[in-house]
């Protein structure tokens, strides 16, 4: 692009040929009064605030819509242009209510502050004003569209950005409204940046809703503990509870936006059920205790077991929201006691690669690269519903002509068109990867491996699998295989992660592995069976997170997980803990500590905790604690080091948290190697074998919703309010529901091998006839464990 | 009923005799010092257009009451690294002086306890004595405030006491004795008789000095409450404190009733005829007493407080040179007395 | 007589040029040092005012008139419906310079702001009347009561159940107060 030169009150100035005056002036800090203009957003010049005299200009122009051209000269501030605003600014107010004192947005509101710059102190209009009925968008978004100056952000977000086009302007002149369609609710995963969009507060946060005011705040910069973005976030508070949190303008990470779970979990933080203080079970209540006691007494449980059974007979397991420093320190920890039964990938099935698996499980490109790549492949990935703002910049590579194909086990829904969507079985996700692997080689000439071809099943749809291929293969290095929740937890996770792997080194193609919010820094701090920090192998190879509860361990540390409903198969996990002698539980929550828990510590929220997160980039973002900890809670690493030294272990003296980080050997050279270890691909159990199903057995087609990753999310009031937190029951295919005669609502009763649940039926259209969507992380599918198939009970 | 009580008062041993006289004195004593700090109070008050204390009993008159009984009831402290024998009997040094001096002033011809030859030398030594009480509270308080009070108090009353000791060697010229009884009977006969005219200069040497000498205002740097607090009395409280207020207010009425007896003719009256003769001489002695002890109360009222080096200054390069001159003046007039002038 | 110009310092101001004037001045200022006229002249003056009329109020028993913007004890304010007019806005909070409120704030039940807490420390309060200055809806006022006190160890701070009740108690007053007032603001 060429570059133009124009002056700007005075100023001379250069700018890009084809941007607007109010881009060249932002660039050397010349403020344009706007409303309606937004960097991320497109032009829509309605709210006329940034009119600007044009010298030759027959009247003032907006300066949001107007290019710059060579030589123009541009007056902001001029007799002209001041008249402009200060009539667009009157206009404006005619219809805008004097509520300040009441509105949320008061004190952090361009109006409110456009209005003291350039509005006149006394109004001129007598007559009525404007009144608009307020629609009830969801527990998320306050409305309160009287104060509305249709500047239309929302309904550009909504379009442009979210891919959901939720808000719209009916009518026209005063009577025109923003309002969402047939008074629906909003429902998009990043709704709430639309609070941050609106100049005025006619979309405020519910949650926030009356709770605070701005100028009183203290803000903290935060990393989202939420999903392996780690997106950067502003906690604000009052006296030592955060209020709200607002995203941190961060272009490589979040840009400026915010999905709603990191937006609103911070009301969990808030909650009753905060563990605030240590407790100890005596006989069979647990008892609050001071922390003297509680630490002793969970050494000296620790000790009593070590002793009698040995250090191997204790393991831990990690909630994968945990920050880097409690990671390396939980490790350190139990490797000190000569255990190396350690593990944080609570819900993964097949471990069988762990041995040849890069430092971590990543990306091979930024995220601010997404956007400029050509095609993409998402294998077992809810993208929308994971990664909520990934999903935005594949919208926009789809919007600069990328193309998406799919590979799922369900018609999952994207906010981005999907060219091509292969809807598989579960059990024939990697036999369906695997033939499109050994299309893209016949493409490319190339020999796709024996492991790979034998996997390959003829039944698919070679169409499809065609296409996908030759999707790939249109400029295979700016092309990516993005593996997400449900591939990773797969039994054939391995397969599919060596077939990408594969991928990547034969074409060029980028990998992109997702994982459970912060595990990629428990992969880098060691929290691992088989890897010590920095990815050092392990002397000795402990149990991993799924041989733990199948295994005999005499003594459990449990470090912020809910054992019920972060594991894959909660069932045997609780086995385990019963039949353990010591139970040692770190919470944040008193209702996530297990009813086996001996000890239970009560650990620090990610609001009040300072440490790591990395993200799966390999980001490495430090976050500060915004508030003091509830009651009694400590931050992790904070306890883990006295309890260190109450096991007599060297090396827990930290000062600061920042010590425990640097001790940390990040090696950023091993960080997103290629396996072309490809021995784990053949062996997956039950690959590519498909029967016939009979009609009471169901492959069960299971992933976390959005609202119940964590335990801090499945607290979050609001966000469980929202659509998004559907209420538990059993997706059938709209078919089998017709041919079983279900009507909707119906309750059944589903087994597996581990034990039976009863939920009612809805017909879902994302499912296959032979497979049944049966949620996790809910208190509801406990029973049913990490089983793949289900029975119907017919008789119930 | 006299004659019996008579010779029930000679049937006394002498000791309690004196006892008894002692208590004649220095009880009315107190109770004047109480009502002179109401009398300050009110005077003040109606200086700066208040009306003073009236809330305790009529017209405020059992206010100075109400403040002894609570002085008296009030806990004694004494600091922690106070020199606690010091501490505890400064204020005894300081008052027991105040009440001593009160033994050889006349009241009228008859009425004195001790009717000394060198009375007037007691009272000079009496007077001297009080800087003590002073100096070891402020020793004993070890505060700072209360030293640099203490050593103000001191240097400041050792500058003076020399020119009232000069102004009183003036009187004792004049009247040729050191009896303030006979001084007094010098100044019979009439206004035109008493001291004040011929020793004017003396006279307002030694009242202003005796302003000085009292640490009264316009003279109190010691207790300068705006610049250290309250000086020696900084760490007294209750029975302490009420001591040193109790000497304080008995040595001004000292220095107004040695002002009386040596300048003011004592109870004569100020003409020698018929009414004001009828008038008991006690009568004329306490009214002239009062009329100095007003001057007191209306020179704190007027006067801004002095500079210390002000004071200083007064004290030795001006109240000295001006008793010394006119000392000389006086023996000049006695030597050159074939006119007689004033002197019999 | 003042020391410090008694120094005779003036009869040789200027030794070239001593003008009869100049001796007269001098003779007058020597004579004015010893005599002590400004000093009896002060007197004079201490000695008139103790026979001038005394002007104390005795306060129980007499009072004098208070001005309607008189600032003494904190109300909140209702409306004529009874509504309590604070909606919880912060600006007095805000405005505050000794930081004497705390607020707390929430959606009560009919969607409307209100305070949860509503708490003054009559301790740090400076009774400057910003907060009513500031206040948008005429909740928070000061009102004319100066006479009162606390007996217990926490009484300073007043919270917004007292706010209230004594809002509705002198609402009539309060009320008077403003209207007498509102020509001047």
């Amino acid at each position: 692009m060429s570059k133009i030169k124009l002056t700007i009150d005075d100023k001379l100035v250069e700018a890009e040929s084809g941007s607007m005056v109010i881009q060249a002036a932002d660039s050397v800090g010349i403020y344009i009064p706007r409303f309606c203009y937004h960097e991320k957003l497109s032009i829509a010049a309605n709210c006329r605030m940034c009119l600007v005299e044009v010298e030759k200009a027959v009247k003032p122009l907006p300066a949001c819509a107007t290019p710059v051209t060579d030589g123009m000269v541009v007056k902001t501030s001029s007799q002209i242009a001041i008249e402009a605003q200060k009539g667009t600014m009157e206009f404006l107010l005619i219809n805008h209510p004097l509520d300040c004192p009441v509105c949320d947005q008061g004190g952090e509101c361009p109006l409110q502050d456009q209005a003291l710059g350039y509005g006149d102190g006394v109004s001129r209009f007598n007559e009525a004003k404007r009144v608009v009925n307020n629609p009830d968008i969801g527990a998320l978004i306050q409305t309160e569209m009287t104060r509305c100056i249709h500047c239309t952000r929302c309904v550009r977000f909504g379009q442009e950005v979210a891919g959901l086009m939720e808000f719209g302007a009916i009518g026209r002149g005063e009577d025109m409204k923003i309002t969402t369609f047939m008074e629906a609710s909003i429902d998009s995963e990043v709704s709430g940046n639309v609070i941050d969009l609106c100049p005025v507060g006619a979309l405020t946060s519910k949650p926030y809703r009356f709770s605070a005011r701005s100028w009183e705040m203290s803000n903290q910069g935060l990393v989202s503990p939420h999903d392996c973005l780690g997106s950067n976030m502003i906690a604000q508070s009052v006296a030592g509870e955060v209020k709200r949190v607002l995203p941190g303008h961060n272009e490589e990470v979040n840009e400026c936006w915010l999905s709603d779970r990191d937006r609103f979990s911070y009301e969990a933080v808030n909650s009753d059920d905060r563990l605030v203080q240590p407790l100890i079970r005596r006989g069979d209540r647990m008892e609050e205790a001071t922390w003297k006691d509680a630490l002793t007494q969970a050494a000296a449980i620790l000790k009593e077991t070590i002793n009698k059974t040995g250090g191997q007979s204790i393991g831990a397991l990690c909630t994968p929201t945990a920050t880097l420093e409690e990671f390396y320190l939980l490790q350190k920890l139990m490797r000190g006691v000569g255990s190396s039964n350690i593990d944080h990938r609570l819900r993964q099935q097949d471990f069988r690669d762990d041995a040849v698996a890069p430092l971590f499980p990543g990306s091979q490109i930024a995220v601010s690269d997404i956007p400029r790549a050509s095609s993409a492949l998402l294998v077992g990935c809810n993208l929308r519903k994971e990664l909520p703002l990934v999903a935005i910049r594949v919208r926009q590579m789809v919007q600069n002509g990328g193309s998406v194909a799919s590979l799922n086990p369900l018609r999952y829904d994207a906010n981005f068109a999907i060219s091509h969507e292969y809807v598989v079985e579960p059990n024939r996700m990697a036999s369906t990867l695997a033939g499109i692997v050994v299309r893209m080689a016949e493409i490319g000439n190339c020999d796709a491996p024996f492991e790979i071809t034998s996997l390959v099943n003829t039944t698919s749809d070679q169409d499809a699998i065609n296409a996908i291929a030759q999707l790939l293969l249109r400029d295979p290095n700016s092309a990516f295989v993005m593996l997400g929740q449900v591939a990773v937890n797969d039994p054939t996770a391995s397969s599919l992660r060596a077939m990408a792997s594969w991928l990547a080194t034969s074409f060029g193609v980028r990998v992109i592995t997702l994982s459970d919010a912060n595990s990629v820094a428990g992969w880098i701090a060691g929290c691992l069976p088989h890897r010590e920090a920095g990815g050092k192998s392990a002397d000795i190879l402990g149990n991993n997170a799924l041989e733990m509860s199948t295994g005999t361990l005499s003594g459990c540390v449990l470090y912020g997980l809910e054992p019920d409903l972060d594991y894959s198969a909660p069932g045997s996990l609780a086995e385990t803990l019963t039949k353990a002698e010591t139970v040692v539980s770190f919470s944040v929550f008193r209702s996530a500590v297990p009813p086996q828990a001996d000890v239970a510590l009560p650990l620090a929220s990610f609001t009040e905790n300072s440490g790591s997160y990395v993200n799966f980039e390999g980001r490495v973002q430090f976050s500060n604690a915004a508030v003091l900890p509830r009651g009694e809670a400590r931050p992790g690493w904070k306890i883990l080091r006295v309890l260190g030294n109450l096991l007599r272990l060297d090396g827990f003296d930290y000062v600061a948290v920042e010590d425990i980080a640097r001790e940390i050997p990040i090696d950023s050279a091993v960080m997103l190697q290629n396996s072309s270890d490809l021995s784990y691909v053949g062996r997956a159990e039950g690959c590519g074998a498909v029967g016939d199903l009979e009609d009471s057995i169901f492959l069960r087609v299971c992933d976390v919703p959005l609202y119940s990753v964590d335990p801090t999310v499945r607290r979050a009031v609001s966000l469980q309010k929202t659509k998004d937190n559907i209420p538990t029951s059993v997706g059938l295919s709209p078919n089998r529901c017709e041919q079983l005669g279900f009507k909707p609502g119906h309750v059944a009763t589903f087994r597996s091998l581990s034990g039976s649940v009863q939920l009612p039926i809805y017909p879902d259209a994302r499912v296959l006839d032979n497979c049944a969507y049966i949620p996790a992380g809910r208190v509801e599918t406990v029973s049913l464990g990490a089983s793949q198939t289900v029975w119907l009970d017919l008789n119930s | 009923m006299m004659g019996a009580l008579t010779s029930l008062w000679h049937s006394l041993p002498l000791l309690i005799q004196l006892g008894l006289k002692i208590i004649a004195i220095l009880g009315p004593l107190m109770l004047v010092v109480l009502y002179y700090t109401y009398a300050e109070r009110k005077v003040l008050a109606y200086m700066h257009v208040r009306v003073g204390p009236n809330r305790v009993g009529p017209a405020g008159l059992l206010q100075p009451v109400a403040d002894a009984v609570k002085l008296l009831f009030k806990e004694i402290v004494i600091p922690t690294n106070a020199d606690r024998y010091l501490f505890v009997i400064a204020p005894i040094l300081s008052v027991a002086p105040a009440f001593a001096a009160w033994a050889v002033i006349p009241f009228s011809d008859t009425l004195v306890l001790a009717d000394i030859d060198a009375s007037l030398l007691y009272v000079l030594a009496m007077t001297s004595l009080g800087v003590y009480g002073v100096i070891v509270a402020g020793w004993a308080s070890n505060s700072k405030y209360a030293f640099l009070g203490a050593m103000r108090s001191a240097a400041q009353i050792v500058a003076y006491e020399i020119a009232m000791g000069f102004a009183l060697v003036g009187v004792l010229m004049v009247a040729g004795s050191l009896n303030i009884r006979e001084i007094v009977l010098g100044q019979q006969g009439g206004i035109h008789q008493w001291y004040i005219f011929p020793l004017f200069p003396l006279f307002v040497v030694y009242l202003v000095s005796g302003v000085a000498e009292t640490n009264r205002s316009p003279f109190d740097v010691a207790e300068g409450e705006s610049e250290i607090v309250a000086g020696p009395h900084v760490e007294y409280g209750g029975m302490g404190f009420a001591l040193f207020f109790l000497a304080e207010y008995a040595n001004m009425i000292l220095i107004s009733s040695l002002v009386v007896l040596l300048f003011l003719g004592g109870w004569h009256p100020p003409f020698e005829f018929s009414p004001l003769t009828w008038v008991p001489g006690p009568i004329w002695f306490f009214g002239k007493l009062a009329v100095i002890a007003f001057l007191f109360l209306w020179f704190r009222a007027t006067f801004p407080r002095y500079r210390y080096d002000q004071i200083m200054r007064l004290g030795w390069k001006v109240f000295i040179p001006v008793t010394l001159i006119w000392i000389l003046v006086i023996g000049v007039a006695r030597v050159l007395s074939p006119i007689h002038f004033v002197f019999r | 007589m003042d020391p410090s110009d008694w120094s005779g310092e003036g009869f040789v101001a200027n030794p070239f040029c001593i003008s009869l004037a100049m001796i007269l001045t001098n003779l007058k200022n020597l004579v004015r040092t010893w005599f002590l006229v400004e000093l009896v002249r002060g007197l004079g003056v201490t000695s008139r005012y103790l026979f001038r009329r005394k002007i104390t109020v005795q306060y129980p028993e007499e009072k004098i008139p208070k001005s309607p913007r008189f600032r003494g004890l904190h109300a909140l304010r209702r409306y004529p419906n009874g509504e309590e007019r604070c909606i919880a806005c912060k600006l007095c909070e805000a405005v505050c310079p000794a930081l004497a409120i705390t607020i707390e704030s929430e959606v009560r039940d009919d969607d409307t702001r209100r305070t949860t807490r509503y708490d003054i420390d009559l301790f740090k309060c400076v009774y400057c009347g910003f907060c009513e200055e500031a206040c948008p809806v005429d909740s928070i006022v000061l009102t004319d009561i100066h006479e009162f006190h606390f007996e217990q160890r926490e009484g300073h701070i007043i919270t917004k159940n007292d706010l209230l009740d004594i809002g509705d108690r002198y609402e009539a007053k309060i009320a008077a107060d403003r209207q007498a007032d509102a020509a001047y603001r």
